[in-house]
């Protein structure tokens, strides 16, 4: 019985910090439309300085947390809503959800920055490990009684302000309908500011509280991870009860301690199952919830993306490998491992393309669908016990079969609902991959053999031989791979101008008048679902391939939410995007740490500067995703409307391909080296639009009146030209008549 | 014999009745108007004949089988098209792809084997569309969206055609060339449903008008009939007019 009542303590204990974090996130969504990915992030930030401002800097308890709870959280949410979420408005959900991404990548990396993750630190109990409490026999600490003290109370408070306050109801409305609000004199930013410095608060106040109690150190990722666990909480609530929240989060809580508590002691991966508990319930109340009512969206959406002919697209594929074969034999063969790498990121990312960009549907972990590929692969295809193992096909196809099954599962529960869970789903899909999957490292026995998973958190991939080919050899590696993508790009173009694409983008842009024209909704989604996973699942075991030792950190759901986020920020609804992107998640950053690596080698006394710039990489990457916001069909776009000016002098067009031949060339002539090759061929392209131009000045034809100020801008001198060709009398005109 | 009956549809949000006990029939080659004022509940009827609003009570029979607890999808598949008052065109198609992936949709839904291209284009040209047919959608002034909406509808061949307010946004002349639109849907045997605030258009194309005010339907029967009905005038034009 005192077992019991400890373990039920406990359970309340963990389930009031969920309570806290979850209601948080639930006040931001319900008062902004935005869910926010990075309340684990804030939360985690609110822990480091928590630590730093009471263990570093030594002020006593109360200060800290003025620091932390007064200053840090509502700043924190006050900046997030002023310079990014308030621009997010008639945004996509997949801008929405990449811009909070970014956010969260930003302060993962910043975090790291400034405090060192090789260090322990075991953040302190509010009033010290010492002061307890006996309850009914269990003995509680002073930290855990009053999480559940604050969770009770400010359960309380949220209902009191959501029910009777003014800017509570204010806050409701804000969200169902801003422009209305600002009729009837209110100020909706002000109204969301002020929801989203509580939601940040609330966040921080969980990150402070939630460490000592599931002991340990302070981990940016787990604590970056709080908010699946919160928003298991929240999906109670169906994401808008606050009460229902807590339920949930007291279920959760409970669920973890007794699972511990009762499981018999044979059970090994209980331990593992503990960590991803949250996210199994989140599949659980995702199969639960009901089905979601078709309604008009009507919403006019800034992104567009324009999708190229096939025998224009079938040119760009042949030039690309061709581009990037030439471009390999430049670098020395451990870069073109990192090529490689990159390559394969860009097929993953191709996957996002398909899914994202085409169909509207949301996968924020592809990486754990490649690990679950590259498990499987190499478990059916390789024998780990040659001397010189290989991959055989079979393993291959093996790998992306699994993963596109795998796909639909996941997907399975969350298709009858929004973008949002589709994407939540995915995300704890990637988080039961790495508590379960990557960290099962004991022999298991499934139908009569005996095999490790994840033999000691390391493996080694074989590369791939088939008949003649075979990968060992990195160039023949290069043309393999970048053919497949090329393939795969081409091929993803047809999809998108074929009949099956037209259907994608019809679901993608309204739901609803697709379903009401007979289309099956949930057949297409779990099809392009798998296809997408399957297409995950082929670039991760090429990614394993050309990492060869591959362990957790390689599939960590960061690696995922960059890439992502890269593809979007280039432009996800490009081939070409997945291809950027892929390379910058892939090689880019490698590379160009690689470099500055070499010249503070070389410059031991410019090290420090290099450190500084190393890490203003990693958050500058964050920074141009939190950019999306300003321009949501991403860069590539731009550039793409920029080229579309050379179409009408194919003489400058060609001129620069041929430039571009010659600099090759001279490369290969030893004559400039890979990385000054790479900046001039992005100069020389940039450049062209402009010569263009200047060579044809654009004649185009002018637009007719009535469509003046829709698609370009509404400027004051349209106005009276409007009123001029109108012959319309104005005040302005009488002046200057 | 009716292609569409309701059965006292009554709907209530909240506290709030939207659409009290509420029976219409469309019939098959005539055009049948549903008019009121804003509010009357015209669109959320719409929303229960297509099976996207569920009913508090009552029915839906469509070619003599209950539909009423049929999914929008299974509708469509059956026979019904609508068009949406707020449009719901695919803006990331041109006008072509909008309409054709209609017929891409019913393709891959049916056995039934056809030309969808050779189909679009003469849809295209049948709603006076084919001189926009390659802009994006979104290019498109709202009168022109709409009838690219009615094209998309006509795609799939419907045995009932539910159109919300096609009119609005239409210059004159378009809506004197729309009204031709219709009759000629209708002559062809379809059954088309129509609701819509320009009068004149409704007076010129329908056999038979229903009017809603606050949810309840007020007066049935031929323009004339309607157009005499003391009630109708009353929800029209006020109390004081008619004293």
């Amino acid at each position: 019985m005192d077992t019991f009542l400890t373990y039920t303590a406990l359970g309340l204990v963990v389930g009031a910090i969920y309570a806290i974090a979850a209601s948080g996130l639930v006040l931001t969504y319900t008062t902004s439309g935005i869910f926010n990915f990075a309340h684990g992030a804030q939360a985690m930030i609110g822990a480091f300085t928590f630590y730093q401002a009471r263990v570093v800097w030594e002020l006593p308890t109360w200060l800290a947390l003025v620091v932390v709870l007064g200053v840090l959280g509502p700043g924190m949410g006050w900046l997030l809503h002023t310079l990014i979420m308030r621009r997010l408005r008639d945004t996509e959900i997949v801008t929405r959800v990449v811009v909070t991404v970014a956010v969260l990548l930003g302060l993962v990396s910043l975090s790291q920055w400034v405090w060192n993750p090789q260090e322990g630190r075991v953040p302190p109990m509010l009033f010290g490990a010492d002061s307890t409490v006996d309850l009914l026999g269990v003995t509680l600490r002073y930290h855990q009684v009053l999480c559940v003290v604050i969770a009770a109370a400010i359960a309380v408070a949220l209902w009191w302000l959501f029910n009777r306050t003014r800017i509570g109801v204010l806050m409701r409305a804000a969200v169902d309908d801003p422009e209305l609000l600002k009729l009837s004199g209110h100020d909706p930013d002000r109204i969301s500011a002020s929801a989203w410095m509580i939601g940040s608060t609330l966040a921080v106040l969980a990150g402070v509280l939630v460490t000592p109690v599931m002991g340990g150190t302070l981990e940016a990722n787990a604590l970056t991870l709080l908010v699946v666990d919160a928003f298991a909480a929240a999906l109670f609530g169906r994401l808008r009860s606050i009460p229902l929240t807590f339920v949930g989060a007291v279920v959760l809580g409970l669920g973890s301690t007794y699972l511990v508590g009762y499981a018999p002691a044979e059970w090994t991966w209980v331990g593992n199952f503990q960590r991803a508990l949250p996210m199994v319930v989140l599949f659980v109340v995702l199969l639960l919830l009901p089905h979601e009512r078709l309604r008009g969206t009507a919403t006019r959406s800034r992104e567009r993306y324009q999708t190229p002919p096939l025998p224009r697209a079938a040119l760009w594929a042949v030039a690309c490998v061709i581009g990037l074969v030439a471009f390999g034999g430049l670098i020395s063969e451990a870069r073109v491992g990192t090529l490689l790498v990159g390559l394969s990121f860009a097929v993953i990312a191709l996957s996002v393309v398909l899914l994202t960009g085409y169909a509207g549907e949301l996968n924020l972990a592809p990486l754990g669908f490649a690990a679950v590929a590259t498990l499987v692969a190499y478990h059916v295809g390789s024998d780990a016990t040659a001397a010189d193992p290989r991959l055989s096909l079979t393993g291959l196809v093996a790998g992306v079969a699994v993963a596109a099954i795998t796909g639909a599962l996941v997907a399975l529960p969350a298709l009858r609902l929004r973008g949002l869970y589709l994407a939540l789903a995915t995300l704890a899909f990637s988080g039961i991959v790495s508590a379960m999957l990557l960290r099962d490292t004991t022999p298991r026995t499934l139908f009569g053999h005996t095999f490790v998973i994840f033999p000691n958190g390391n493996i080694l991939m074989p590369p791939l031989e088939v008949g003649p080919l075979d990968l060992a050899d990195a160039t023949t590696f290069l043309w393999v791979l970048s053919t497949l993508f090329a393939t795969l790009g081409l091929g993803v173009v047809a999809l998108r101008n074929s009949s099956y694409g037209r259907r994608l983008a019809a679901m993608k842009d309204s739901p609803a008048a697709a379903a009401m024209l007979g289309q099956r909704l949930m057949v297409l989604k779990l099809g392009v679902f798998a296809l997408s996973t399957g297409i995950a699942g082929l670039g991760g075991i090429f990614m394993s391939m050309a990492v060869v030792s591959v362990s957790a950190e390689t599939f960590g759901f960061t690696v995922s939410l960059s890439l992502v986020m890269l593809t979007v920020v280039c432009g996800i609804g490009y081939v070409s995007g997945a291809l950027v992107a892929g390379l910058i998640a892939g090689a880019g950053i490698t590379s160009l740490q690689l470099v500055l690596g070499d010249i503070a080698l070389t410059h031991p006394e410019y090290r420090d500067t290099f450190d500084i710039v190393h890490h203003l990489l990693l958050v500058a990457t964050a920074l141009v995703g939190i950019g999306v916001a300003n321009g949501p069909s991403g860069f590539l776009h731009d550039v793409f409307e920029r080229q579309r000016g050379l179409a009408r002098v194919p003489f400058v067009r060609w001129g620069g391909a041929a430039v571009q031949v010659a600099l090759l060339l001279a490369a290969y002539a030893g004559l400039l080296g890979p990385a000054l090759l790479l900046f001039v061929s992005v100069v020389l392209w940039s450049l062209l639009p402009a010569v263009a131009t200047a060579w044809a000045p654009d004649r185009a034809r002018p637009l007719p009146l009535e469509l003046e100020g829709i698609t370009t801008p509404n400027t004051l001198a349209l106005r009276q030209r409007i009123d001029r060709e109108l012959r319309i009398e104005t005040e302005a005109g009488h002046a200057r008549a | 014999m009716p292609v569409l009956e309701t059965h006292g549809v009554t709907v209530t949000f909240g506290g709030n009745v939207a659409l009290d006990d509420v029976s219409i029939a469309v019939r098959p080659g005539e055009v049948t108007g549903l008019i009121g004022p804003n509010g009357a509940g015209k669109t959320t009827l719409f929303n229960v004949i297509t099976g996207m609003q569920p009913v508090t009570s009552g029915g839906v029979r469509f070619q003599d089988r209950d539909v009423t607890r049929w999914s929008p999808g299974r509708r469509g598949r059956a026979g019904m098209a609508r068009t949406f008052q707020r449009l719901e065109l695919f803006l990331s198609l041109s006008v072509r792809d909008n309409v054709r992936v209609a017929g891409d949709i019913v393709r891959s839904n049916t056995r039934r084997r056809f030309d969808v291209a050779a189909r679009t284009e003469q849809v295209l040209a049948r709603t006076g569309l084919l001189d926009v047919a390659d802009l994006d959608v979104s290019a498109l002034p709202t009168g022109r969206a709409r009838v690219v909406e009615v094209a998309r509808a006509l795609m799939t061949e419907p045995v009932l055609l539910l159109l919300d307010e096609p009119a609005s946004g239409q210059t004159e002349s378009e809506s004197e060339t729309f009204a031709e639109l219709l009759l000629e849907i209708a002559g062809a045997g379809t059954a088309v449903c129509l609701v819509e605030h320009d009068l004149p258009l409704v007076m010129q194309t329908c056999t038979t008008i229903h009017v809603l005010d606050h949810g309840r339907l007020i007066a049935s029967g031929t323009p004339a009939e309607v157009q005499a009905s003391p009630a109708v005038i009353e929800a029209y034009i006020g109390q004081e007019a008619t004293a």
